[in-house]
Order: C-alpha cells, then structure tokens, then sequence
C-alpha cells in the first residue's frame, strides 16, 4: 500500500550504460563508484575510474517506487515479484548518463 | 572503503581536468551500500492515481488505482539503473547551499530492469462466482434464516475482487445485483423471472405503453405479492428511468427483457429446434415486443449446420476468463467458428485497444469452408 508523497523518502535514480563491474574483482558492496558532480548549469558530471561521464537531469514522466522484500526466503523465478513488499522510497529524478565516457589520460598523480 | 577527503576530491578533478570554478561546490561521493546487489530492493514504474495492491494468497498480484487495474510486466532496459538516496539535484543544491562540501551517498541498490503496470481486464469473473454461491429467492424463501454461506458488503467485495472499485460497481450493476439489508445478492433466475412477469402481466392487463410504465401504480399494485425493493428493482434492471412531470416511470428494455424470456426457455431442455423455438419465444414476449436472434448474443448459438437448425444455451459468463482456457474451451464446443459466431464468446477478452481480429490471430487458425472464412484451434484439441 503506497502513502502520499509526503510520507515516503525520495530517491534519485542514476543511469548509466553497460555493466558494472567492481575493482579487483571484490563484492561492490561497500566499493567506491565515484565523484557526482555538477556544472553551474546544473550539467550532471560523473567520475568513475578512469571515465568523465556527462549527464542529464530528467523529470520522470512516470516516477518509481522503490520496492523492498520483507521476510527472509529468496523467490524463484522471473515471474511477478512474489512475496510481501512494502514501498520504501518514491523516485520521481533521475541523472541520465548517456554519452560515451570520456576516458582519463592519467600522467603522474599530483602528491597530495 | 575509507571515505574519500575533499583532497581526494580535488586532486581527481585535477587528473580529469575538470575546472572546479564551473562545478557547484558540493560532490556526491558515490559508494556501493552494504545491501547493494543483493536483489532485495526492485523498482516499480507507477501510473498516476492513488494505487491499491489487490489479491488473495494464491491470485497474481494486481495493482488497481480507483477506475483500473494493471497487472506486472518485467521491462529489461539495456542500461544499469542506481537507486540512490539522499541524493541531491542541482535545483536543490542551489535552493538550499549544503555547509560542507561533500556529500556521502550510499547507493541502496541496482537493477538492469524494473517493473511496468500493463493494463489489464479486471478479474471480475470471481464476483459473479462469489454471488452465485447464495442467490436471494424472495422473501419467502427459507434458506436465507438457515443460510450458512457468506454474504459480501461492498468492502468485502474490494478486498477479495481484483480490480478497481468503479470496476466493480460498474460489474454490479450489469449483472443486475442489488444491496439487501447491506449485503450484495445476485437474484436467483427463477426468482428474477417472477418478478419480470408481475410486471408484465400488470403492463398489459393496464394496456401501458412499454415506454411510460408508471412506478407508483407498479408498487401499488404489486406491494402485497412483492417486497417493494423487489419491484423496484427488477424495473430498474430492466428498464431505464426517467421523470415526466414530477411522476417517475421506466421505459422498457425490449432486448433485454425477451433475451431473458428466451434464457428461460432454453434452459429446460439440451437444445432446441430453431424454428419451433422462435415461435414460441414470440409468443412468450410481452405484447409489442419483437424478438431477434441478435438479442441472443453470448447467451444462445444457433447450429446452421444440423437438419433441423437447432439453437441451445451457451453462455459466455460460464465459459473460462483466462484467454487460452475460453479458446480452449469454445473450440470444444465446436471445431470451426465464423467471425460473427465468435465475437460475442470473445469480445470480453479485448485488452485495451485490442481487437477481436487480433485476438483470432493469436489464439486461432483460419481457413476457408465453403466460401467463408472460419477459425479453428491452433492446436490438436483432446
């Protein structure tokens, strides 16, 4: 059962292109993505790894809720969300990185 | 990980050659959350409208806002979405300046897809089912004082129908249900048919017009056969209302009326040769009334091909709602269907926008049978 939107956290949804993969080959969880950043005009600009990736904030026509599984077993299958879910977030934003990242031409880090 | 310093920060810029004076002052320091990747967290789109999730344990979860129902579809995008929170927009940032300029977001979760609301029919078969399990008889009848089945309010129906309220209002009224004593019944047919004949005979023995049948007279007259509600309601579910000079009266549903003279009729026996049953159902209908096999859509099939043409009950709301199951079992019935034949059997099933021509090509076969196109199985029928 869905509140109002004044009831529930909002969340923003990035989008990137292809897979993410973590570094050294570890878990992502707990792992660094990377820096969000964003221009005077307000130009979304994300830096991952060796990667510029440029943005753009989009207004979703049609917002998501974010569902959350409550209770322990895990479902089979790629049918309908089985199971009990509450909502948990409303995404209504979201940054879309679309262009082709811009790699990093790394010379000697500056010391810090 | 260790939490990235606004040094580190500075010095990335610095490699990516990125200009801090054309950036806004706060960084989002984007991290993979304890949960993320663990499949707990989904995404579903939403369709305007307050949103309801209907269904009992063992039903598919549909979603209903307050006129429609939907049901899930996964949509895979090619893309990796991030769900973020406490993530802020540019809008926000300059709307409300953060005092440290760095900002810590943990990313709750990912997904390569998300669920889409698809529109679907509303699963209204399971109302009838539910009513039917306790028709009222009458007043008179016993069972009711002894009845030890259900009887369903209006917030029992939306909690066990899958579909929207105004869907199941609507669904109510078509099926000619009415609230007694705050529960919803259905009238037993027999029933029904007895208090569509007080009427009748009244309309005709007064020499009314079927267009001005006065509601006043119908309670006096018929008050002490019939409770009043009764009365009330079978001119409601069989004629349209309307005022005229201050006075209320009903005009008479001719299809409807002789559609439901004809059920009776064909109830009795397996089938019927045709030509005998379209004269004693002229004969049955109320004076003035004209019957046509046309009112008999989705309640009667005439079989052209027997010596004599026979006619017999085929009711489309006994038949299964689940798509494959209805051609399954129409094809059962019988093996090769014309268009015209058919339509009223699937015409139900139309999703929104959806034609009854599409449905034939998905769930049927066509071929040509002595100059006319009919539709049969797609598959061998055991």
């Amino acid at each position: 059962h869905s509140g109002g939107a004044g009831a529930l956290a909002q969340w923003v949804l990035l989008e990137l292109q292809g897979e993410l993969e973590p570094r050294q080959g570890g878990h992502l969880a707990g792992s660094l993505l990377g820096d969000l950043h964003y221009t005077c005009e307000g130009v979304p600009v994300l830096v991952v790894g060796h990667h510029i990736l440029y943005g753009k904030v989009v207004q979703l026509e049609k917002p998501f809720a974010v569902l959350v599984k409550q209770g322990a077993a895990p479902q089979p299958g790629p049918g309908e969300p089985h199971g009990r879910y509450s909502v948990t977030a409303l995404i209504k934003t979201k940054l879309l990185f679309k262009t082709r990242p811009k790699p990093i031409i790394t010379h000697v880090p500056k010391k810090v | 990980a260790a939490m990235r310093s606004r040094a580190e920060v500075d010095a990335t810029l610095q490699t990516a050659k990125l200009n801090a004076a054309e950036l806004l002052p706060a960084v989002h320091c984007l991290s993979f959350g304890p949960q993320a990747g663990g499949g707990e967290c989904c995404l579903l789109q939403l369709e305007p409208g307050l949103l309801v999730i209907r269904g009992e344990k063992d039903e598919h979860a549909v979603l209903c806002s307050k006129d429609k129902t939907y049901d899930m579809k996964i949509a895979d995008t090619s893309n990796m979405l991030l769900f973020v929170p406490g993530c802020k927009t540019p809008e926000e940032l300059n709307a409300d300046p953060v005092s440290c300029n760095i900002i810590y977001s943990q990313i709750a979760g990912f997904s390569k897809n998300y669920w889409e609301l698809r529109r679907c029919r509303p699963k209204l078969k399971k109302l009838r089912k539910l009513l039917m399990e306790d028709p009222y008889e009458g007043p008179d009848s016993q069972k009711d004082q002894t009845s030890t089945f259900s009887k369903y309010t209006t917030e029992d129906l939306l909690s066990l129908i899958q579909a929207s309220e105004e869907e199941i209002l609507h669904q109510l009224q078509l099926i000619d249900a009415c609230k007694i004593e705050g529960y919803w019944r259905i009238l037993d047919f027999d029933y029904k048919m007895k208090l569509l004949n007080h009427v009748t005979q009244l309309i005709d023995s007064e020499s009314w017009p079927l267009s001005k049948v006065p509601l006043c007279a119908c309670l006096e007259e018929l008050g002490s056969l019939e409770p009043r509600e009764m009365i009330e309601h079978i001119l409601l579910s069989y004629g349209r209302k309307y005022v005229d000079d201050g006075e209320v009266f009903f005009e008479m549903h001719e299809d409807k009326i002789c559609r439901a003279i004809a059920q009776m009729l064909l109830q009795n026996a397996v089938k019927f040769n045709l030509s005998e049953f379209e004269e004693v159902w002229q004969q049955s209908v109320p004076e003035g009334m004209t019957t046509r096999l046309d009112q008999l859509q989705g309640l009667a099939l005439v079989d052209k091909s027997s010596r004599p043409e026979t006619i017999f009950l085929l009711k489309v709301e006994d038949l299964p709602e689940d798509n494959q199951e209805r051609f399954n079992s129409l094809f059962g019935i019988r093996e090769k269907w014309t268009e015209v034949d058919i339509t009223p059997y699937i015409q139900d099933l139309c999703a929104e926008k959806q034609t009854v021509g599409a449905l034939l090509t998905k769930y049927a076969r066509s071929s040509m049978l002595n100059g006319v196109k009919v539709y049969n199985s797609r598959r061998p029928i055991s």
